[in-house]
């Protein structure tokens, strides 16, 4: 393959996928998915009752990988019968995006249902306005790591199968939103009543947020917030994981020396070590910036 | 009729590799810093995820790039170092944008509650971790501590990935491909799985307490692994 070609196609790939992390952690958002649902879920308990919806059908990675293998799967058997990809990625999209929707209603109502004796309703119109936008998100997320997929199996010639390969990436990107973007809604939006940057204490579990700017809040209203920066940052931690992993192989190409094999390794060794001192650099950073939460008991009693 | 005993005769040093592999992601899901659900609320040290979910997702990326090279070289060697470092840049993204929340959308420096000091930086720890937590964000030592997981997760598995395509057989090519990766991931998840229960929800890396128990999860991921690489090695050699 061409070298120009295979960066055109891998700029592509890179592109997709960061549109699909960043709808994965909004979907994940206005559903509540993963870990931070444990505090939604808890709230009612703690004699919170809420209007935020509650789901985690899952864990993240568990459920875009079974959205995405459902739709990677349709589209492999519609391309195979003859059909145009395109068509056969946006039906096998909307598929997966139906069944998402079909366990995030049932998810909402038991879970609701089975919180009675706290005194949690069930709001029908919740489920109305908020089914819907997961099920957009889950067709965004669904199609764009198809995109992915597709383009690896059929342009730069993957040997893995499309829905093989979509039921990996579905699991990356639920792994990749569940680790960072959801911390940007567990750990700010739904504790925004405890000062920036003092820490969340254990104690203050389940004391989540429950009003809005204006009225209750609900799913939506999070997805509003975490889209400022969460979201996007999922978007560009999945778009890394992609672009970066094929990029190596892409641009040092293997198939013509084991020599340039080995460079590619090498590269990606690099592109690894200005990671951790990057990494390094933001954690000098933050303790400058904000200093320790308590003196230095030791050193004042030597002094 | 299969020739059960000699399929196994003839690829018992795949099934050795297999296990090995197996062993390898076992070990290497204890030195990835993993906070769970406390994590997730900047409750705790490490990634806000579960330890089988970050693992399988490093893991499995490693896959990816292990099949990438597996299409275009022969050299073992080469195979397995990709898988590797496609693990290792899935995990180090992963980290470096989850330090982003934790310091710019949560205003939290990245401190250890496990130990006093860094033991790769030396900086002091206790003080900087937040009231009523367990620390939060990703501190150099675990940081480091995930890449190594991740490289030895991914390492595992294009390990296995390799030693059953070795399989002799007479699938067709996209077939025998195809069967070889979802028995690799399959045998991920078993060897992700064993370590949870030694992790129990939380771990900060290398540095923490927990690690220590790390030989008894390999020796089970040892039992677990064997059975399955001979399970495998005569289901994929008898077709």
């Amino acid at each position: 393959m061409e070298p120009l070609t295979g960066m055109g196609v891998m700029a592509l790939i890179g592109a997709a996928a960061t549109i699909a992390g960043a709808s994965e952690d909004l979907e994940s958002d206005v559903g509540s998915q993963s870990n931070p649902n444990s505090q939604v879920q808890l709230a009612p308990q703690m004699m919170y009752p809420h209007r935020i919806f509650n789901k985690a059908i899952s864990g993240e990675p568990p459920s875009n990988a079974l959205i995405c293998a459902i739709g990677g799967t349709i589209a492999s058997v519609l391309i195979s019968s003859g059909a145009s990809a395109v068509l056969a990625l946006t039906i096998g999209a909307i598929l997966a995006a139906t069944v998402h929707g079909t366990y995030s209603v049932t998810s909402y109502l038991g879970r609701s249902a089975s919180q009675k004796r706290f005194k949690q309703p069930i709001y029908l119109d919740i489920v109305r306005s908020h089914v819907p936008v997961m099920m957009g998100y889950a067709f965004i997320t669904t199609f764009c790591i198809l995109v992915v997929a597709y383009l690896m199996t059929t342009v730069l010639e993957h040997p893995f199968s499309l829905p093989l390969l979509a039921f990996i990436w579905g699991i990356t990107v639920g792994a990749i939103g569940s680790s960072t973007g959801d911390v940007h809604y567990g750990a700010e939006r739904e504790f925004q009543n405890v000062e920036f940057g003092s820490g969340l204490n254990a104690a203050n579990s389940g004391n989540i947020v429950r009003k809005a700017e204006s009225g209750l809040r609900n799913g939506i209203d999070n997805s509003w917030f975490c889209a400022k920066f969460g979201g996007p940052a999922t978007g560009i931690a999945f778009g890394m994981t992609v672009f970066l992993s094929g990029w190596i192989t892409v641009v040092f190409d293997a198939s013509q020396s084991d020599a340039l094999g080995w460079a590619s390794i090498i590269a990606g060794a690099i592109i690894v070590l200005l990671l951790i001192i990057w990494n390094r650099n933001i954690e000098v950073a933050a303790r400058n910036a904000y200093g320790p939460y308590k003196q230095d008991e030791e050193a004042e009693v030597a002094a | 009729m299969i020739d059960i005993v000699g399929i196994i005769a003839e690829d018992f040093l795949n099934i050795l590799l297999i296990t090995l592999g197996g062993m390898l992601i076992a070990l290497g899901v204890h030195l990835v810093p993993v906070g769970g659900a406390p994590a997730a609320m900047a409750q705790a040290t490490g990634v806000g995820t579960g330890t089988v979910q970050l693992a399988a997702g490093a893991g499995l990326t490693g896959l990816v790039t292990a099949g990438f090279m597996m299409n275009v070289t022969e050299s073992m060697a080469l195979i397995i170092a990709s898988g590797t470092i496609g693990a290792m840049i899935m995990i180090s993204v992963t980290m470096i944008v989850g330090q982003w929340m934790y310091v710019y959308g949560v205003g939290c420096p990245p401190a250890s509650a496990k130990v006093k000091y860094d033991p790769i930086t030396k900086d002091r720890q206790d003080l900087y971790v937040s009231q009523g937590t367990e620390g939060h964000g990703i501190p150099t030592a675990s940081f480091i501590s995930g890449v190594i997981g991740a490289g030895l997760g991914g390492l595992g598995g294009s390990l296995i990935y390799y030693s059953l395509l070795s399989i002799e057989n007479g699938l067709p090519e996209a077939n025998f491909i195809g069967i070889a990766s979802i028995f690799a991931i399959g045998l991920f998840f078993v060897n992700a799985v064993i370590p949870s229960y030694n992790i129990g929800g939380t771990i900060e890396g290398f540095h923490d307490p927990k690690f220590k128990k790390f030989p008894k999860a390999v020796l089970a991921s040892f039992v677990a692994t064997f059975l399955a690489a001979i399970m495998g090695v005569v289901a994929i050699g008898g077709m």
